[in-house]
């Protein structure tokens, strides 16, 4: 069944001549969204969701190429593809997600397209920036983002970088490699992101051993499950009796998801996505995947509708967060477990 | 070197000859010598408790209040001393009031003027006796300073000092340990659960209701925020002198060093406060996902308090029980007192009135026949065929006492209240007390650093 709606929705950003006209259909588009939260499915909403922020950011980087001709800076010297990270590679952005972006060009041949491509990749990359900013997309507060010259650079700057990070599995170099994981082409020349994402693999199948320190970078995030299966929330500050979604069930399910389709060479880069993979590569079995699936729907759920307090949740949801939650921290033990047998313990 | 040594030796035994053939002294005086020096030691060990008292509330509170914390300990054990010199020992000990008045305060030995040395047939000199009761009312006034912590005025404390080393503290004293009714009713307190900790406890209580919480404890939608202490180093030092203090606390109080009863007591002691500190630890951990260091102290010292009543009492694998049961009764006890809107900053509340409470009705269910019969107060308990008899004078212990101290402290701390007020100013709580009472800080480069807004 065509999903007429979103083609319709497609077609009012596609025909979109400014920044204002673009606030305007996110803002209505996340309302009609927002409304069927408590209804809908959640994958399919995340989904849709998604769909919309990936249009507006692609309409974004378009309408910041055109501006820069206008400007008479010319048209992209060499092809590129405009990044995503976090959540927006994983395409599981929230109403609010930040920025988390960075920029993949092609190389030159010669010096003089090199430098063009140089002065004209900042500029850009700058101008796309504060037009999402615009839109209501906050900055990234670790500063990964298309204009810090560290995310912004040719295919072999890449590829190079990469293997200054495989090399040195340092605790920064680690988290790089973990965001560089969930890396994804929202608009621009694809190609040039699988390159990046066929080089990164290649590295990963040369260090196998890069898995365990993955393992230990994300360990501090814990699933918030407290030893009879109570939920665990804040105890202190203006957030007292909420349940910390986010950190306490979304990034550390994201995690463990992450390093075990990394390890089996999954490329997919969304979580559900990813336990697809996992369960036709045989990594999951059909009972775990389920489980994973419904876990991870149902917390994708939580953090969109935000600030979860159990007191208020109603018995149903409540039971429901506490199976998630125990779900995580299976999958997170089991992958604690087969670390450890693989790579000893430390 | 030798030789000269002998050469003088020798000189002065010819000027002194009985320095050498002094008379042996009879078995009674050495007993009398060895419990003097036990008792000592212990009152010494008691006072040294100060020490961590001021470690685990200065590093329980803020750094801009450190220096007031710590001095005002200083100070108003000095003037505890007094106080409990002129009058507070007599209200106590004293020996001069009539059959009635005696059930409910002990007159006499006012200014109180100990013999030279212990006399005939006493098993102490009475100077000793008094250091020790002193220790352990200075114990109890430090308690109370909990509930007073980062808010109440220099002056408050002076005032309090003065009425609870006088009145409050003395009076509970002798209703137990000085021959009072209680005592006449069979309550077993052997160091103090309830004398020393609930009453402590009791005022602070009072105070902390009276004074109203931080600024920046509750919000206004109700949820509490956590005034994080400024050096857990500090609080875990306290908590460790005091253990070691507790030593003196409990076994000292058996008076006494004879057939060696007092190692007993000093070994439950030990086994109290190890099942508090592994119990809250365990507790925290479970209920919380976080292994808490604040709960496990508190923990440690709970299982403390609580073993205070029956170490001399109790079997060991009791103590082990009673240890484990406040630790865990600790870590909710500060779970509720938060949740009344009671601020505790260092959870004197929990770890000397909940367990305090705990520790006295412990005696009513653990009490053994033969320890009851050592020892010579009241009955066995619950569990060893006594009945629920003692339970239930234990019981009434708790409450007329823990009342009383409470009325008491209460009524004196809402009249000076009223007349000139119990709580420095906004301004004056957020530069901090030791700013506002005594003109500089505590840590001088680190609050300059901050620009005093801290």
């Amino acid at each position: 069944m065509p999903d007429f709606e979103s083609e319709n929705r497609l077609r009012r950003i596609a025909g979109c001549q400014d920044l204002e006209q673009l606030k305007s259909i996110r803002i209505a588009e996340q309302q009609k969204l927002e409304e069927e939260l408590h209804s809908s499915d959640s994958p399919l909403l995340v989904n849709r969701l998604n769909k919309l922020h990936d249009g507006i950011i692609s309409k974004a980087v378009h309408l910041a190429e055109n501006d820069l001709a206008r400007k008479g800076h010319g048209a992209p010297p060499v092809p590129y593809a405009y990044l995503l990270f976090g959540s927006g590679g994983r395409s599981e952005q929230t109403m609010h997600s930040d920025q988390d972006s960075g920029l993949v060009y092609a190389d030159s041949l010669d010096a003089g397209t090199a430098e063009r491509s140089r002065t004209y990749f900042t500029q850009f990359s700058e101008a796309v920036v504060d037009s999402l900013l615009f839109l209501g997309y906050p900055l990234c507060e670790g500063k990964v983002l298309s204009s810090n010259a560290d995310w912004r650079m040719t295919l072999d700057e890449w590829r190079n970088k990469l293997d200054g990070w495989f090399a040195d599995p340092s605790w920064e170099s680690v988290r790089y490699l973990l965001i560089t994981a969930d890396a994804r082409a929202v608009t621009g020349d694809t190609g040039l992101a699988a390159q990046l994402q066929e080089h990164f693999y290649n590295e990963l199948a040369n260090h196998p051993s890069i898995a365990g320190r993955m393992l230990e970078n994300t360990l501090r995030h814990k699933v918030l499950v407290g030893f009879f299966g109570q939920l665990l929330p804040e105890r202190y500050g203006s957030d007292a009796g909420t349940v910390d979604i986010k950190y306490g069930a979304y990034i550390p399910m994201v995690n463990a998801f992450r390093l075990l389709a990394v390890r089996e060479g999954i490329r997919a880069t969304g979580t559900l996505e990813r336990i697809e993979k996992l369960q036709q590569a045989r990594a999951l079995s059909s009972e775990e995947a389920e489980e994973a699936r419904q876990a991870f729907a149902f917390v994708l759920k939580m953090r969109l509708i935000g600030k979860i307090i159990p007191a208020q949740l109603g018995r149903e949801l409540t039971v429901s967060l506490k199976e998630s939650l125990k779900a995580g921290r299976k999958i997170q033990s089991k992958l604690q477990g087969e670390m450890k047998h693989r790579f000893g313990g430390r | 070197m030798i030789k000269k040594t002998l050469i003088a030796v020798g000189a002065l035994l010819i000027l002194f000859p009985t320095m050498a053939f002094a008379e042996d002294p009879s078995a009674a005086q050495l007993n009398m010598g060895l419990n003097a020096l036990w008792i000592m030691m212990a009152g010494v060990l008691v006072l040294l408790m100060q020490g961590g008292f001021i470690l685990l509330e200065t590093g329980s509170t803020r750094m801009k209040n450190a220096g007031h914390v710590a001095g005002k300990t200083i100070f108003t054990v000095g003037l505890c001393s007094l106080v409990y010199w002129a009058v507070g020992y007599g209200f106590t000990f004293g020996g001069d009031a009539g059959e009635v008045l005696n059930k409910f305060i002990g007159i006499g030995s006012f200014l109180f003027e100990p013999g030279l040395a212990a006399g005939e047939g006493e098993n102490y000199p009475s100077s000793i006796f008094f250091v020790f009761q002193l220790a352990f009312a200075a114990v109890s006034l430090s308690i109370a300073w909990g509930g007073f912590a980062e808010r109440a005025k220099l002056s408050v404390y002076l005032i309090f000092t003065v009425v609870f080393s006088a009145v409050i503290y003395p009076v509970i004293a002798h209703w137990i340990w000085g021959g009072g009714w209680l005592a006449a009713d069979g309550a077993q307190d052997f160091a103090g659960s309830t004398v020393v900790h609930l009453t402590g406890a009791m005022a602070a209580l009072a105070a902390t209701i009276l004074l109203k919480p931080r600024i920046g404890k509750f919000n206004k939608d109700g949820s509490v925020n956590e005034i994080l202490g400024h050096n857990q180093v500090y609080t875990a030092l306290g908590v460790l002198l005091l253990w070691v203090g507790w030593f003196g606390f409990n076994a000292g109080s058996w008076l006494a060093v004879g057939d060696g009863f007092f190692g007993f007591v000093a070994f439950n002691t030990q086994l109290g406060a190890a099942g508090g500190a592994v119990a809250a630890m365990l507790i925290a951990w479970m209920l919380t996902g976080k292994a808490d260091i604040t709960s496990m102290l508190n923990g440690a010292l709970a299982g403390l308090v609580a073993i205070t009543a029956s170490c001399a009492y109790v079997d060991p694998w009791a103590a082990v029980v009673i240890g484990l049961i406040a630790g865990v009764l600790v870590f909710f006890s500060a779970k509720f007192f938060e949740k009344m809107k009671i601020d505790d900053p260092i959870y004197a509340l929990s770890v000397h009135g909940a367990a305090g409470v705990w520790g006295t009705l412990a005696n009513g269910f653990f009490a053994t026949e033969e320890l009851v019969t050592k020892v010579g107060i009241g009955q066995p308990g619950l569990f060893y065929g006594g009945g629920a008899q003692q339970l239930w004078v234990q019981f009434e212990s708790v409450v007329v006492c823990g009342a009383f101290a409470f009325a008491a402290a209460f009524g004196v701390l809402w009249i000076v209240k009223r007349m000139f007020g119990l709580r420095v100013t906004e301004e004056q709580e957020i530069i901090g007390l030791d700013l506002s009472e005594h003109g500089s800080y505590g840590y001088p480069e680190q609050m300059k650093k901050t620009g005093m807004s801290a």
